[in-house]
C-alpha cells in the first residue's frame, strides 16, 4: 500500500502543476475540519492551566483571564488514588493487549493451516459472536452470580481480549503477507509447530500486530463501561472509573441542593471544581495523545490490510 | 471420521495453540448467550438464571404492556443509527476525497494526525468537554452567544448535539479506510481523463467516486447488522445519563444498562435484550446475504 502511495505522489506532476486558488480553498475548509477536531482538546489543555475563579465567573474559555496551576496541583494532591488507578489502567492495558495478541495469533495461525480439518469449524466457532450475543444483562449475571467474578481485574481484561474481527485482521495477514513456504521450510529443517509460529510467524506478523495492539490497547485504556459495572473497590479502580465518579459526585451535588453545610465541609476536599477536573481529564487522555503518533502508520496498514480483504 | 481424527492428531499443536482464545470465547461469548434464557424466566438473583421459574411469555407480554418505553428507545435506537450511517459515511468518503486531492501532503499528515485523535477519547472524558462547550453557566456557547440555553434540560437539543460529536469522534478515523482505497486508484486513469479534457470535478465523479462505491456498499450492509446495538458511551455518558432528556437520548443498550445499575425490571429487560439480540441475528444475517450478491469476497461466511 505504501509503495502505491508514495508512485501516485512522484506520477501526479498534474496535481503539483495547480497549486491554485482551488487548492487553497480545499486546504482552508481542511483547515476549519481539522480546528473542529482540535479545539475540543486544546480546550482541555486550557482549562486544566486555568484559574478557578476565572471559569466560575466567566465560564470556560480559550484565552482565559489568569493562569494558574492550582488545578494540576489538586489533582497531584490526591496523588494515591490517582497513581494506583494509573497503575491499574496500564497493568490491564498492557497485560491484556499482550494476552489478546498471544491467544488471537495463535487461533488465527491454527486456523489458517490448510490441510487442518478443524480449521472450518473453529471458523464458523469464532464468527458466531460476531452475529449473536448474549447481551449486557446476561454477561453481568453470569459474571457475577456464576463466574464469582465482581471486583475481579479479569473482567477488565478478559471481555476485550479476543474479539472476531482482530482474529480476522490477523488471520487476512497470515494467508495474505506471510509465504507458507517459509513455514514449510522451517519445518523441514526440523523446526516443531511451536518453534516456526514463534520464530517464523510471530515476527513476520509485526505490522498487523502493531496495528491490532494499538486499537486493543486503546480499547483498554478508555474501557469505563466494564469498570463500571464491576469494579467496587478503591484499589481496583481504573482511570476511566475515576473520571465517571467524578461526574457522579458533581451531579450528587447539583441535584441534592439541601445538602447540609456540615456534609459539604466533611466533603471539602472532594468537591470537584472544574479546572481539576479538567487536569484529572488531560492526565487520563494524555499518555494516549502521546503514544499515538507513533502508532499511527501501523494502524492505517493494519485497517488497510484487515478490511480489503486481499 | 477416522481420517477426521487422524488429521486432528497430526495437528493437535494446532488444537493446542487454538484452546486458549477457544476457551476466552467459551466462557465469555457462549455461556452469556444461553443466559438469555432469561427472558422465559420470572428471574430471581438469588436462584440464578437456571433455578429461576418458568414464566411462559410473561416478559414479553410485560413488554407490550409498558410499550410507550420500548418503542421510544427502539425508535430512537433506529434512529440514531441511520443519521451516524448515513450522515458519517458521507462525510467520511467527502474527507477522504478533500484529503486526497490535497497536494500539500505534509500539511495534510499532519491534519489527519488531529483528526484521527478524538476516536481514541473514552467518552467519560469527552463528557466533561461537551460540559464546557454547553453548560448553561459556564459553557462557551452560552457565554459567547448569550444564548442562555438550559441544553441539559431540553431533550429536542440531544439529536444535533450528539451527531456533532459522533462525528467529531468517529469521521476522521472512519475515512482512513476510504483514503487507502484512493491510494490504490491507478493514477493512468486521471491522467487519461485529463488529456480528454475532464476538469476535476469530472474526474472526481467519474472515477474517484466509483472506485468507492464497492468498499461504501460493504461497510453499509456490514454495519447493518449493528442497527440494534448504539455506542453505549455516547448516549449514556455525554448526556450526563439525565432523565429530563430519555425521550431522545435512551437507546436499549443505555437502558439496559441502567436497568443493571438500578437492580430493577429484569423481566422486561431480559425481554428487550433477548429482542435485540434477535433481531441483530437476522439483520446480520440479511446484511450478509446482501454482500454475499454484491462482492462475495468481502462477506464474513
Amino acid at each position: 500500500m505504501s509503495k502505491k502511495k508514495g508512485n501516485a505522489a512522484d506520477l501526479a506532476p498534474s496535481k503539483e502543476e495547480k497549486k491554485g486558488l482551488g487548492q487553497y480553498i480545499l486546504g482552508f475548509f481542511l483547515l476549519l475540519y481539522t480546528l473542529f477536531c482540535g479545539l475540543p482538546i486544546l480546550l482541555v489543555f486550557i482549562s486544566a492551566f486555568t484559574d478557578e475563579k476565572s471559569i466560575t465567573q466567566n465560564g470556560f474559555s480559550f484565552f482565559p483571564e489568569k493562569w494558574s496551576m492550582a488545578g494540576v496541583n489538586s489533582v497531584l494532591r490526591y496523588g494515591s488514588q490517582l497513581l494506583t488507578s494509573y497503575g491499574i489502567t496500564i497493568f490491564v492495558t498492557v497485560f491484556g493487549t499482550f494476552l489478546g495478541l498471544l491467544v488471537m495469533s495463535m487461533f488465527a495461525y491454527s486456523i489458517s493451516r490448510k490441510d487442518f480439518r478443524l480449521s472450518k469449524f473453529l471458523s464458523i466457532y469464532l464468527l458466531i459472536p460476531m452475529l449473536f450475543n448474549g447481551g449486557q444483562l446476561s454477561g453481568y449475571v453470569i459474571f457475577t452470580s456464576y463466574y464469582h467474578l465482581k471486583d475481579s481485574l479479569w473482567l477488565l481484561i478478559l471481555p476485550l481480549c479476543v474479539t472476531t474481527m482482530n482474529v480476522i485482521i490477523l488471520r487476512t495477514y497470515i494467508a495474505n503477507s506471510i509465504p507458507n513456504e517459509l513455514m514449510e521450510a522451517a519445518k523441514i529443517d526440523g523446526a516443531g509447530e511451536y518453534r516456526t509460529f514463534f520464530q517464523i510467524t510471530l515476527p513476520l506478523l509485526k505490522p498487523s500486530l502493531a496495528a491490532v495492539g494499538f486499537m486493543m490497547a486503546t480499547a483498554y485504556w478508555n474501557d469505563w463501561q466494564n469498570a463500571l459495572l464491576y469494579i467496587t473497590s478503591d484499589n481496583k479502580k481504573p482511570l476511566q472509573l475515576l473520571l465517571v465518579n467524578i461526574q457522579k459526585s458533581i451531579e450528587f451535588l447539583l441535584n441534592n441542593s439541601n445538602v447540609p453545610a456540615s456534609a459539604r465541609a466533611a466533603m471539602g476536599g472532594n468537591i470537584p471544581q472544574y479546572s481539576s477536573t479538567m487536569a484529572t481529564v488531560l492526565v487520563v487522555i494524555g499518555p494516549i495523545m502521546i503514544v499515538y503518533p507513533f502508532f499511527q502508520k501501523y494502524f492505517v496498514k493494519g485497517l488497510t490490510v484487515g478490511s480489503v480483504k486481499g | 471420521m477416522k481420517s477426521f481424527l487422524e488429521n486432528t492428531w497430526k495437528h493437535r499443536a494446532h488444537v493446542v495453540m487454538a484452546l486458549p482464545a477457544f476457551l476466552i470465547l467459551f466462557f465469555i461469548m457462549y455461556v452469556p448467550m444461553a443466559g438469555l434464557v432469561m427472558a422465559f424466566k420470572s428471574f430471581d438473583f438469588s436462584k440464578g438464571i437456571w433455578g429461576s421459574p418458568w414464566c411462559g411469555l410473561d416478559n414479553f407480554k410485560f413488554l407490550m404492556a409498558s410499550k410507550n418505553t420500548f418503542i421510544s428507545m427502539t425508535r430512537n435506537t433506529i434512529l440514531y443509527y441511520i443519521i451516524f450511517t448515513g450522515l458519517g459515511t458521507f462525510l467520511n468518503v467527502v474527507l477522504a476525497i478533500a484529503i486526497d486531492q490535497f497536494v500539500f501532503k505534509k500539511v495534510a499528515k499532519v491534519m489527519q494526525t488531529i483528526m484521527i485523535i478524538p476516536v481514541f477519547i473514552s467518552y467519560a472524558a469527552v463528557q466533561f468537554i461537551v460540559y464546557a462547550f454547553i453548560s448553561t453557566d459556564t459553557g462557551i456557547l452560552n457565554n459567547t452567544f448569550d444564548m442562555g440555553i438550559r441544553f441539559y434540560s431540553t431533550a429536542s437539543w440531544w439529536p444535533l448535539i450528539l451527531t456533532i460529536v459522533k462525528i467529531w469522534n468517529s469521521v476522521g478515523y472512519g475515512s482512513v479506510l476510504y483514503m487507502s482505497v484512493l491510494a490504490g486508484i491507478d493514477t493512468e486513469l486521471y491522467e487519461a481523463a485529463q488529456i480528454d479534457g475532464a476538469n476535476k470535478w469530472k474526474q472526481i465523479w467519474h472515477i474517484t467516486l466509483p472506485s468507492l462505491i464497492p468498499m461504501i456498499t460493504v461497510m453499509l450492509l456490514l454495519s447493518v447488522g449493528n442497527i440494534m446495538r448504539s455506542d453505549t458511551g455516547l448516549f449514556y455518558q455525554v448526556t450526563r445519563n439525565s432523565g429530563v432528556l430519555y425521550s431522545t437520548t435512551q437507546v436499549i443498550d443505555s437502558y439496559v444498562l441502567n436497568a443493571i445499575f438500578k437492580n430493577s425490571n429484569f423481566g422486561f429487560v431480559s425481554a428487550t435484550s433477548f429482542f435485540q439480540s434477535i433481531v441483530g441475528l437476522l439483520l446480520m444475517l440479511f446484511a450478509n446475504g446482501m454482500v454475499r450478491k454484491v462482492s462475495p469476497d468481502d462477506a464474513l461466511f
